[in-house]
């Protein structure tokens, strides 16, 4: 009877608690679907109180307006960021897994001694070196060109170190074995090791995506001439030029952030299992 | 004897051309997009380079611009704005993503769906989210509304007010980044032997009691990680604050990393703005060595 009690009483607290953090939850969320839905009202219904999830009219003139803006060109910084992003992940697969390989596959001499410093470098702060960052790529002439995203994001050092731990779990056995058959280094890497590691560089390229894609620092201050700006500048940009009109400012939101959130619907486990893992910096 | 030393020879050789061969790329553009940087970084410093004269014409001047800091009243301002930042952030973020991450893992219904609405928010745009709280905000918005049904009569402008501007980035910040704290701590829960807490419970340890010498101690090398992990993304807080407020309204929300960035690139002074980063680069240092140094005394692994 007593134990009966128990149970009951535990069940009810975990439906309570259940409620309370789906109704905080649900707070977290308000901010997306309040943007979602005031997209597709007309200007007059976006603030008006109550507010209304579900707005009385379905209207699509605010995604029309939004890409039919001469001067703001949403079409043109969509294509920029998709451009910079799917760029930045091609390079980084490459660059990251092929030096991780040396790490932790290749014996050569001095091996220790260069990673050692390369980890050194994770405890500088990314912000102090913004300013010399500027000079160089004058220097170089990569201002206002997308290489000027692309590549400080390339050579990261995070992930060298996360694709590394990964590597070195897959048993040495394996490419020893690969080596007799003839392999060289390349191919061990490219046959063997490569695709046993998917889930880590599945998280590298997840989360590569969402940096890059909600990068802001880089864009305000290396890309300087408007049509080949990124979204995140330019979403700044034109709501700062469109004060007036609150459905066309959350129409521009949602477009900025309509891709990442459905990668992140259909990857949540990745996501999830990924930050759980290897707890990736914010 | 000698064919096999040459072999092994031959070998090492050939291992140490394709280490380099390998790592080739990414020292190159390591060096170039990272060492060199912070190289530069230490000696901007010390110069009087501006962001639109060349950087041949720069001269050294010594600690000048250390100097200038500590007596630059609008830059000491914007530090301290920046402590007190850190300050609400650290322990908000932490305390909210540890209680939520016990109360998941205790076993709650729909684990997938309150896990994914609370780490949305990490992965979302900032710039665009922060159009979103504007306008829920601001003057005429739905929170003003609310308050104002409520029976208040002049209620707070959140973000548009000299003294509420700065905890409300800070509680959005909080909100932006917990997804992360959250879920890094739910593995290390995860992780935590339930047969531990059992015989507590068992010598009879009351629920808070278990937390407290239990639970807490378990997880404590992921709250040494989160905590530092935290201090740094509270000084470098650039976006969130531009994206909500660019440091207004006046000053109220110029933190350090505001004041650098305005320093070098609207007042032209790159080498008194690099000085302040080097200032803020120490105190970064300061207070990870300061956390690294104490862990011993809180931290079990």
């Amino acid at each position: 009877m007593k134990k009966d009690n128990y149970v009951i009483r535990e069940k009810i607290t975990s439906w309570v608690i259940t409620a309370v953090l789906i109704g905080i939850g649900i707070l977290c969320i308000y901010p997306f679907l309040f943007m979602l839905s005031s997209s597709f009202k007309i200007s007059g219904e976006v603030l008006q109180y109550p507010i209304k999830l579900i707005p009385d009219k379905i209207v699509l003139s605010n995604y029309t307006d939004l890409f039919g803006d001469p001067y703001y060109n949403f079409g043109r910084w969509y294509i920029n960021t998709i451009v910079m992003t799917v760029t930045t992940i091609l390079l980084k697969i490459f660059v990251v897994t092929i030096t991780a390989y040396a790490f932790a596959k290749i014996k050569f001499q001095g091996r220790n001694i260069v990673f050692l410093m390369l980890l050194s470098a994770l405890m500088i702060p990314g912000d102090i070196m913004l300013i010399p960052r500027y000079i160089i790529f004058k220097q170089i002439d990569i201002i206002d060109k997308m290489w000027s995203l692309v590549l400080p994001a390339t050579f990261d050092v995070y992930f060298v170190f996360m694709v590394r731990q990964a590597f070195v779990s897959i048993p040495d056995s394996l490419s020893e074995a690969a080596e007799i058959d003839g392999c060289n280094h390349f191919q061990i890497y490219s046959r063997i090791v490569l695709p046993l590691a998917k889930p880590s560089i599945v998280t590298m390229v997840l989360f590569t995506f969402v940096w890059s894609w909600n990068d802001y620092m880089g864009p305000y201050l290396f890309i300087t001439s408007i049509e080949k700006q990124m979204l995140s500048v330019g979403i700044k940009l034109f709501t700062e030029g469109q004060v007036t009109d609150p459905a066309l400012q959350m129409s521009a939101a949602t477009i900025v952030l309509i891709p990442i959130l459905v990668l992140f619907f259909f990857s949540q486990k990745y996501f999830v299992e990924g930050v759980s893992n290897t707890g990736v910096k914010g | 004897m000698e064919t096999v030393k040459k072999r092994k020879y031959s070998r090492q050789k050939k291992e140490n051309i394709y280490g380099y061969l390998f790592i080739l790329p990414y020292l190159a553009g390591f060096f170039i997009f990272q060492g060199f940087p912070f190289l530069i970084a230490m000696v901007l410093g010390f110069t009087d380079v501006s962001y639109i004269s060349k950087i041949q014409n720069a001269t050294f001047v010594g600690f000048q611009n250390f100097v200038k800091f500590f007596r630059d009243e609008y830059a000491l301002a914007a530090l301290g704005r920046t402590g007190l930042y850190s300050l609400i952030y650290v322990p908000l973020i932490m305390v909210c993503g540890f209680v939520i991450a016990y109360l998941v893992n205790k076993g709650i219904h729909f684990k997938k769906l309150v896990r994914s609405m609370f780490f949305l928010p990490y992965v979302s745009n900032m710039v665009a989210v922060a159009v979103v709280f504007k306008l829920l905000l601001g003057p005429g918005g739905p929170v003003i509304n609310l308050l104002m049904r409520l029976g208040m009569e002049n209620p707070p402008y959140l973000l548009y007010g000299l003294h509420t501007a700065l905890p409300t980035v800070v509680v959005i910040a909080v909100w932006k980044g917990l997804g992360l704290n959250f879920i890094t701590y739910l593995a290390a829960l995860q992780n935590v032997d339930n047969s531990l807490i059992e015989a507590a419970q068992i010598d009879g340890a009351t629920k808070m009691q278990r937390i407290r010498h239990i639970v807490i101690p378990m997880v404590s090398p992921t709250t040494f990680f989160l905590m530092i992990s935290s201090v740094i993304t509270s000084l470098q807080n650039f976006t969130t604050i531009q994206a909500l407020t660019a440091g207004g309204p006046g000053q109220s929300t110029t933190v350090m990393s505001i004041n650098i960035i305005r320093t070098s690139f609207s007042n032209f002074q790159t080498g008194y703005a690099s000085a302040q980063a080097l200032v803020m680069f120490l105190i970064v240092l300061v207070f990870t060595v300061i956390q690294w140094r104490g862990q011993n005394k809180w931290v079990n692994y």
